[in-house]
């Protein structure tokens, strides 16, 4: 007889969900978190007056009570929807390239069409002809990937199989012959950690299409709020938690998993293991590499990290029109080369694109009165961090965090005159929090062959499973958030034969 | 036909095999990655410091300098004005204290740890009468939101320090001094008598040789024939000192009462929030005077808690949860003590528990019912879970 049924290693997104699956469906659960806090990215923290949203910016798959996209529909069974207080977010976002171009978008096919039209009204055929494939495309995805048509063929869904793994950029080419309108259109290539080059059109456009229809959202009280409610659920459910109290180690005998050794030396035994650690930490630090079949270890050996973030996050003693900010969403680039730009990640020279994201403007009792938040986020790869000495960390943490400010003051000059606090996110803050290789937030980068369509998502090792970014997912809360979920569905089928 | 049949008709789909295939023939091996996260971070934060006592020095008739030294070979960098939550074991119990480093950041050789006697102080007291030279401990590393910060602190740094309150300020003086930083400061400094000033030989020598550092001390309860400042450090004070506070950023560090009162008085100026720093000080010396205490309460009550699965034990009203943890043996992570860090952020199954103002709490964690036992006083019997 096990200690328990399943032991969920880290209370991230997805460990959360699974944790909350597999204890509703009546299984005994264990959720190990080595913070003291459930959330993972999905966390905040306090300065001053100040409760900082570590990491949504957008969430993505709500849709409207009336037209659920799939995360609705995934926190409704899960019993914890009405719990929860989702802001809808006024509108898709804004681009801004100072000096050439400035454009804001609504979470919307026509309107968003029409302004781009009437913007660039040479370019209104290009922008209808993008925006009809977009749609086509995904709605043939949704017949062979989703509904998974079995009559599903080449010549009855061409866009799907023409378009799948042609890179973003081509698919730009394609229609537009000046770079402003990928530059608008493309920003959501940042969600994803790769340049158009390098990001499959099936990805991008599942993406863009996906925060069209079903709306970009936010909640109450910050994602903090999601994860102690999936908590709470939890715990309501029967699940057993404990905090400060990471794994050491999942112990595997016969290629199957028999139980894992806490951080404090403790040992328990399952059969089921669901790690919300990253894959690699799964199988080079947690189990003994050499337990691990050759080929899977291979395969693991052809994924590159993904990237990170420095995030600035700031308390403004001012309301967010007190400085110009009119829009939750703004990303400001120094200029229109996405490829430029991602190359920049991989140093510590000045990002040259960035997200500042203004929560109070969609949910004005965010921060205290008179007061608001911003948080500017720059991806960056954790590789050139790593190389720092200690002692010059700090230093140069805050000169990239000051090149950060000067961008966006070019949008909104009286930004850093209002600054109450401000704290400053590194990939090795990332790391520290997450315990992830890289910092990397989103798992491995998602280059065409680290899709879904190439991967093998099952684990070499009975009964263990995976949950997160890493796990194949992609990362983003709604992947996160719905790959334990799925996970947890997997053991549930399992162990009910 | 299967799905993944169908999906190896999409266009490129075969060149993305190959691919694979090359790659895989020439893998990366991540077991050479094991242990790497670990090692990276123990460089900036490692998750506790094996230290000794290298050596101790007197620095008034109530306050000595502990220097530390590693048991590791190593101490990580750390910003001036950040402290150690130092573990102590004293009469059997086990307990902590955070303390500012007072020494430089510029050397990493040993941390340097001010104590002034507080009165009734558990771990003062230990500390000063039962600790000697070559005695070890362990700590947290350093952390603390008290700092400088480039960012927007600017270049005129006006430091109000009570008493011990001077040790992160000798650290960020040392820090600006040793690095001829082209940053202003003024340090105003209160104490009850001139016996009580920690650092005024230190600090007054490095002010004769650096113009850009000066000191003001004020004493509130001068001996007969004190010709230097005296009195409280009031508004008035403080304008006549700082001159113009446009631009100026506010440094706040000493004993609870002054708090209150200093911050009362910066406030006169049409100082604005943004301006003024304020270092977190440990749980209030009376929590039934803090507002919103309620008065069918006394700090002499007390009440059951029941750690959830493990014990029952009896906590006074008047002092934090996590105290009377301690006592009962019962050790949880922590490291600010002042409500601030959410270490020791634990889950109140029932019962009611007063934080006095100022406890960072998250808005959902309120919701939930967590609470942080260092600055969390029981008004009920409690069920907690640890």
């Amino acid at each position: 007889m096990s200690d328990y049924d399943v032991v969920v290693v880290g209370a991230g997104n997805g460990g959360l969900t699974s944790a909350l699956r597999l204890a509703k469906s009546g299984l005994s659960v264990l959720l190990l978190e080595r913070h003291n806090v459930p959330g993972g990215c999905a966390t905040s923290f306090i300065r001053g007056r100040f409760e900082f949203e570590v990491a949504l910016h957008q969430l993505s798959g709500m849709g409207l009570e009336e037209f659920p996209g799939p995360l609705r529909g995934m926190l409704n069974e899960l019993g914890v929807i009405d719990k929860l207080d989702f802001v809808q977010m006024g509108n898709l976002y804004r681009v801004v390239v100072p000096g050439s171009l400035d454009v804001c978008l609504k979470a919307d096919r026509m309107a968003a069409t029409a302004t781009l039209k009437e913007k660039y009204p040479d370019q209104a055929e290009k922008v209808d002809g993008f925006f009809n494939l977009l749609y086509e495309y995904c709605t043939q995805w949704i017949s062979v990937a989703m509904m998974r048509d079995p009559e599903a063929s080449r010549e009855k869904y061409p866009t799907y199989f023409k378009y799948n793994l042609k890179s973003t950029q081509d698919v730009f080419d394609e229609f537009f012959k000046d770079p402003q309108l990928p530059a608008i259109l493309g920003i959501y290539w940042s969600y994803m950690g790769l340049p158009p080059s390098q990001l499959t059109f099936g990805l991008f456009a599942v993406t863009l299409w996906a925060y069209i229809e079903f709306k970009p959202w936010h909640l109450k009280g910050g994602s903090q709020a999601l994860s102690n409610t999936l908590l709470d659920a939890f715990l309501d459910a029967g699940g057993e938690v404990r905090f400060n109290c990471g794994a050491q180690k999942i112990n595997v005998a016969a290629g199957a998993v028999t139980g894992v050794v806490t951080e404090h030396g403790d040992e328990i035994s399952t059969k089921c293991v669901v790690s919300n650690a990253a894959a690699t930490t799964t199988y080079t630090d947690l189990i003994d590499p050499d337990l691990v079949p050759e080929q899977y270890m291979r395969e693991m050996g052809t994924r590159t990290v993904g990237t990170s973030f420095v995030t600035l996050f700031m308390g403004l003693d001012c309301e967010p029109g007190d400085v110009g900010i009119e829009q939750a969403t703004n990303f400001i680039l120094a200029d229109m080369d996405a490829e430029r730009a991602y190359k920049k990640t991989k140093t510590l020279e000045a990002p040259e694109y960035t997200l500042l994201t203004c929560y109070d403007v969609d949910d004005p009792e965010f921060s205290p009165e008179g007061a608001c938040q911003v948080s500017v986020v720059a991806l960056a790869y954790a590789d050139p961090w790593m190389a720092i000495p200690p002692t010059q960390y700090f230093d140069t943490k805050m000169a990239y965090a000051d090149k950060m400010i000067e961008l966006v003051s070019r949008v909104f000059p009286d930004l850093r005159s209002h600054i109450e606090e401000i704290d400053v996110a590194t990939p090795l803050t990332h790391m520290r929090y997450l315990g992830h290789p890289g910092g990397a937030a989103y798992g491995f980068d998602q280059h065409a062959k680290d899709t879904s369509l190439f991967t093998k998502r099952k684990s070499p090792i009975k009964g263990l499973f995976h949950a997160g970014a890493w796990s194949g997912s992609g990362g983003g809360f709604q992947p996160t958030l719905m790959s334990g979920d799925q996970a947890a569905r997997k053991i549930v089928r399992t162990i009910n034969g | 036909m299967n799905k993944e049949n169908i999906n190896t008709q999409i266009d490129g789909y075969s060149d993305i095999q190959q691919e694979i295939a090359v790659l895989e023939k020439y893998a990366l091996d991540r077991g050479v990655e094991r242990g790497q996260v670990k090692q990276t971070i123990d460089w900036l934060h490692p998750k506790t410091l094996n230290l000794r006592i290298s050596e101790i020095r007197e620095e008034t008739d109530s306050t000595k300098t502990f220097r530390l030294v590693s048991r590791d070979k190593y101490l990580p960098p750390f910003q001036a004005g950040q402290y150690i939550n130092l573990f102590v074991e004293v009469d059997g119990v086990r307990t902590s204290r955070p303390y500012s480093i007072s020494s430089s950041p510029l050397q990493l050789g040993y941390y340097d740890m001010t104590v002034r006697r507080v009165d009734d102080g558990f771990v003062s007291s230990y500390l000063l009468d039962a600790v000697n030279a070559g005695d070890t401990f362990q700590s947290t590393s350093p952390a603390g939101q008290f700092y400088y910060n480039p960012l927007f602190h600017g270049n005129d740094l006006v430091f109000i320090a009570g008493g011990s309150g001077i040790t992160p300020f000798m650290s960020m003086i040392r820090d600006v001094v040793d690095r001829d930083l082209d940053r202003r400061i003024k340090l105003i400094y209160g104490n009850r008598s001139s016996n009580d000033i920690i650092f005024n030989k230190r600090i007054e020598k490095r002010t004769t040789r650096h113009s850009n550092l000066s000191m003001h001390t004020v004493i509130s309860e001068p001996e007969a024939g004190y010709d230097g400042l005296t009195g409280f450090i009031t508004a008035e004070l403080i304008d006549e000192l700082a001159g113009d506070v446009n631009g100026k950023m506010f440094y706040v560090c000493g004993p609870e009462a002054m708090y209150t009162f200093v911050l009362g008085e910066l406030d006169k100026l049409n100082i604005p929030k943004r301006r003024v720093r304020v270092e977190v000080f440990g749980p209030p010396s009376d929590a039934t005077c803090q507002p919103g205490w309620p008065e069918d309460v006394s700090a002499a009550d007390s009440f059951q808690v029941k750690l959830k699965g493990k014990a029952d034990i009896q906590a006074r009203a008047g002092e934090p949860l996590m105290n009377s943890l301690e006592r009962a043996g019962f050790v949880i992570e922590a490291s600010c003590r002042s409500g601030e860090c959410s270490l020791c952020r634990t889950k109140l199954i029932s019962g009611k528990v007063f934080h006095p103002q100022g406890v960072k709490l998250r808005k959902s964690d309120r919701t939930y019912g967590y609470i942080h036992p260092c600055m969390a006083y029981p008004l009920t019997d409690l069920e907690i879970s640890i």
